[in-house]
This record gives structure tokens, sequence and C-alpha cells, in this order.
């Protein structure tokens, strides 16, 4: 009798409990606006009390993917990098940082949980193996399982920021989806999502971070949306005197480029895959330029554009385009800003983009 | 509210007592005991396998759809009873190969990865040997301890990327990797007079030395007799379960809906 009593108790409290406790949705669908993931590195390395100018680098990483072929690039069908293959990429990485050495370094598609980088959390690789002792983070593409193309286990694809200085106030907000995808791949699909942090740098009590990467390959005026609420965010920091330094992966390009269309890159015929038509959006970044300084100008640019370009989908063979950006509404030291086509030679890739890096005057 | 159910609890189980089941040499319906299925009946579920009781003491099981992709036998031996212990011992061997390949593809439906740097999934056997030992607590409670080991033989490597990392599939995929693997458990049938019963269990595979090592997996069902020909099985499966992870394997939860209908026919024996 008290075996059974005590049988069928646990049995109650064993499903009460685990009601509670296991319940995990299968795709994070993420709420309009929710605080992003705090990190910090291993060592904490005592950052300048003061400083006039902070070097300030963007970088869209590719997950760490380096030079590898992967199937939506159309060049090959890789799909899972070995833990190997993403420990080298990111050493590689992390010295480019090093070099560099910035204050703060904004990031778009880093994977902190995903069977495609061997479920290396590559905030907390980079915080640790560089001078930097602060991130913030957000995914783009959070799935406990995708059943496409060996994908499986997602969480990543996101924005971070990484600092000297500790960060408050950090989140995620939601960034509209695309609409030109049946409901179920939308569902699976990656959502983008704007990062928005302050920093606590000493002397400044409204220091704002700002990183986005706009949608890829929409046709329905997606990436438009997002580049313009990236705009409005930025617009409102300004109209309450706060001091920002913005960017990302705009994955459109400046006003006055050349070349508009048919990247001799972009090989994949799947319609899904094709982003390289840019007649439409000559003017999106307009807003931008004419509002804030970037930290490579307008006129630098249209003298010439290769100089600056920051993206191919084949970057062993020269980048084709530049879709990377930094801005603010403070000053960026003159001449200090740089495409680091480098990163690229012919017997090796970092990425699939060129950091762009500059020095930000503080006021 | 918790006295009410208390009470309807303590309720439910002493009617149980006062109608006992008798439990005979075989159990009607299959639910994971040492007990086989009489001779000349058969059963089969939506998900469960086609299992046949050959005689008294011998119980054939397969999944005959799964069979198209993943070729599978088990039988069920009955031995004499060791004190309040009916013992038995259960083998099985499954070739996943077929189904592994299957779902290595571009697209939608691709579960392992197509890319060319992964070698070709090679030819698995996997084998399993169990033993089971079920007492009768009391007419109505019935208490399964088993315990087993698996072992997988291979052709060739099998990438560490070709797995799948999901509940219940990722531990089974990890006997492929590493070639061996551990299962104890523990099931536990309450049947209570008329047409209800609970069927619980909890198991437990481990892979000694290797890195994601554990799968700790609980069952809860309750089943709905409409008669010896027909059961519904309605719960749930919670698993909490090592994945891979860097630098070391992570541990998650997971809780599943379970559900299942099954039938059974007996066939008239001399």
């Amino acid at each position: 009798m008290r075996k059974v009593l005590v049988t069928i108790g646990m049995f109650r409290w064993l499903v009460a409990s685990t009601l509670l406790l296991a319940c995990e949705p299968i795709v994070n669908t993420f709420n309009e606006v929710e605080e992003a993931v705090y990190y910090q590195a291993a060592e904490i390395i005592t950052p300048p009390e003061t400083a006039d100018t902070l070097m300030v680098m963007n970088w869209n990483i590719k997950f760490g993917g380096g030079d590898l072929n992967f199937w939506f690039d159309c060049y090959g069908d890789r799909v899972l990098m070995t833990e190997e293959e993403v420990l080298t990429n990111l050493d590689s990485l992390v010295e480019k940082i090093r070099q560099v050495d910035p204050d703060i370094i904004l990031l778009q598609e880093v994977d902190v949980e995903a069977k495609r980088v061997a479920y290396v959390d590559q905030m907390q690789y980079l915080l640790d193996h560089t001078d930097l002792n602060y991130g913030v983070y957000i995914s783009e593409w959070d799935t406990q399982f995708i059943a496409s193309d060996g994908i499986g286990r997602m969480d990543g694809e996101g924005n971070g920021i990484l600092s000297r200085w500790p960060f408050i106030e950090a989140k995620r907000i939601a960034l509209p989806l695309r609409t030109d995808q049946d409901a179920l791949t939308q569902y699976f699909y990656i959502r983008r999502g704007l990062l928005t942090a302050m920093v606590e740098l000493p002397g400044y009590d409204n220091f704002h971070v700002l990183t986005i990467h706009a949608a890829a390959f929409s046709q329905d005026g997606t990436k438009k949306k997002h580049i313009d609420i990236f705009n409005e965010e930025l617009d409102k920091i300004d109209a309450t005197g706060g001091l920002f330094v913005a960017g990302g992966d705009l994955n459109t390009i400046p006003p006055g480029s050349q070349k508009l269309h048919d990247f001799k890159d972009s090989i994949c015929e799947e319609e899904e895959f094709r982003g390289d038509d840019y007649q439409e959006e000559t003017e999106w970044l307009t807003g931008l330029y004419e509002s804030y300084h970037p930290a490579i100008s307008l006129s630098d640019y249209q003298a010439d554009n290769a100089l600056y370009f920051s993206h191919s989908t084949n970057p062993r063979n020269g980048f084709t385009r530049k879709l990377d950006y930094l801005f603010t509404n403070s000053a960026w030291v003159t001449g200090s800003g740089y495409t680091h086509q480098e990163i690229v030679s012919v017997e090796r890739a970092l990425s699939d983009h060129a950091p762009v890096s500059a020095q930000l005057v503080l006021p | 509210m918790n006295t009410f159910f208390r009470r309807v609890t303590v309720g439910a189980i002493l009617f149980a007592l006062i109608c006992p089941v008798v439990p005979a040499d075989n159990a009607p319906w299959s639910t994971g005991t040492a007990y086989t299925l009489p001779a000349g009946r058969w059963e089969k579920g939506l998900f469960q396998p086609l299992r046949y009781g050959q005689t008294e003491r011998l119980e054939w099981a397969t999944h005959p759809v799964l069979n198209l992709v993943v070729p599978n036998l088990r039988f069920k031996v009955a031995y004499r009873d060791f004190k309040d212990w009916r013992l038995a011992t259960r083998h099985g061997f499954h070739y996943p190969t077929p189904l592994l390949r299957l779902v290595r593809r571009p697209g939608i439906g691709g579960l392992i990865s197509p890319e060319s740097d992964i070698p070709d999934i090679p030819h698995i056997l996997a084998a399993r040997s169990e033993l089971l030992a079920t007492r009768v607590l009391s007419p109505a409670l019935w208490l399964t301890c088993k315990g087993g080991v698996s072992v997988a033989l291979r052709t060739g490597e099998l990438d560490e990327r070709t797995t799948i990392d999901l509940p219940i599939v990722f531990p089974r995929m990890a006997l492929f990797l590493h070639g061996y693997q551990l299962n104890l458990g523990m099931d536990l049938l309450a049947d209570f007079p008329g047409r209800w019963a609970i069927w619980t269990d909890v198991d437990l595979l481990m892979i000694p030395g290797a890195e994601e090592s554990f799968s700790l997996e609980h069952k809860g069902l309750a089943i709905w007799s409409r008669s010896e020909r027909f059961q519904v099985l309605i719960g749930y499966k919670l698993v909490y379960g090592a994945y891979p992870d860097y630098p070391r394997a992570r541990t998650q939860w997971h809780l599943l809906p379970l559900l299942d209908l099954q039938w059974a026919r007996q066939r008239k024996t001399r």
C-alpha cells in the first residue's frame, strides 16, 4: 500500500515538475524587445580610466567560417565545421583583432551554440583570447533543430559587441521578418534584431553602441525596413543628446556606387540566395550619410570604390562591394577610417567580409 | 485541491487492492515486463513494434515499417522464476545504415549533413542484450528491473558530425560512434480495476568514458484498454541527457508527448 502511494505521489510530482522545467520552444521567436545576453572574459584586463579617442572596429566574421566554401555561397557544399577548423579560424580572427587592438568591436554572424561551429561559443572565445573584457550578444537564429541540409542545432548568426568597459541596458530590438517566404520557412528562418547597449565609459553616461545585420536576400523591401529602423534608433539617441557609435553589415551599397549588379562572385542561381542587385537601393543609405559621420567618407568612397569594398562571396579573388559600415554622431579622427582588405590573400581569407575600423573622437 | 487529489488517489488504489487482478504466467499486453505474450498472440501499435508470442516463453518483436530502412528484430525469452522474480532476457539487433544514408541529404529532411567533407556512413550493425526481472509487488503493481549492454560494429569510421543531436535519437546514435553502451532501467506497472493502468519507467543509457555519456529517460503513460484487443496509451517522455558542446558536453531537459494505439489478436493454438 505504502509503495503504491509513494509511486503515485512520485508520478504526480514528476509530471508537475517536468511540465514546469522542461518546456522549451522549438524556435525562439523572440519578443519585440528583450534583454541581450551579457558576457565577461575569463580574465579582466583593467581598462583605461580616461581616453580622448576610441578605436572602433566592425566585422562580420562569418561565424568563423574563414574561407571554407559553404553551400549557401554556391562555391561548395560545406555545412558543418570540425572543432579544429573553428578554433583555427577563430585564432586567425583573434590575431587580427589583437593587431587592430580595438576598444570596442561590433560583430555580426557570431554563433554561440550551433552544430555548424562544433558548438563553440564564439563570443566567449573572442573575449577570452583578446584584450576585450565585456560582451553583449543577441541571437538571430535560435532553433532547437533545423531539419535541412544537416544544419541541426542553431543558436547564432547573431550580433555582438565587445568592449574594454562594461555594458548596461543591452537589449534586442526585433526587426521585421521577411514576408517573401512561405510560413514554414519563415518560422525556421533567421530573425534579425538590432543590438543596442550603453558602455560604461568613464566620464560618459550616455554612450551608446549599436549593431545590425540587415536582411541579405529579401526581395520584399525588408532590408529597407531594417535600415530605416536602425536610422530611427540613431535619431532617437541623437535627439536626447546621447553619443553613439553604430555599425554593421547593412547588406547594401553606399550612394555613388559604380557597380550595382551582376557581381562576378555571385554565382548562386537559386532565387533564395540571390542578393546582388542593388539598382533599387542606391539611395537607401543617403539618410545615414547625411545625418551622421561615416568612418569612410562618401567622397573618399566615391573617389575609388574598390579601396573600400568589404565583401565578396569568393573573397580570395578580391572584394567586390562595400556592405559594412561605421557611423557616429561625434567625429572620427581624420583619415583613420580603414577597410582591412588585407584579411584576404590568395592563400586564405579570414571571413567573407573585411573589417572596417576608425578612431572615434570623444567629445 | 491537493487534499481532493490525495483522496481520489487513495480511493483509486484501495479500490484496486479490493478488486485484484490476478497475474497470469503471461501478460496480455507487452508492457516492459519479463513476461512474454501468450502463445499465438500478436500485438501492434502505431509506434510500438509488432510483437508475437511464439510459445509461452518466447516472444518476437520487430518494427515492420521501419524494417524498410532499419532492418530490426528482437526476441524475449522467459525463464523459470527465481524466488519471487520472473526472469527473461531480451536480445535484438538493428542495421541503421540505410536510414542514416537516407536522411543524409541536402534540403528539407536533411538531418545529417551531405557535405563531401564527411565520409560516407559505413555499414553499422548494432545489437543489444538485456536481462529483465519482474516482481509482482501486489496483484496490481508490477515492478521490472532491467540491465543490458549494446554493441555496434562498423565497417569504417563514423565522423563525429554524423549525429542527430536530438533527445532520444542522439543517445542511440552515440552507440554507433563509441561502439558500446550500457543500459539500466526500472518499469512500474500499476493496474487498476476496469480499463485503466499506469505505466511508468526510468531508463539510463550510459557510455562510460565518453563525453556525452548519459541519457536519463523517464516515461509516464496512462493506458486505457477497451479490451484485450485494443488499448490507447497517452503520456509523456522526459529526457535529461548530455549532448555535444564545447569545451565539454552540455546537459538538457526535454519533455515530449507520447501517444500510441495498440491492437492485438489471439491466434488459436492447440
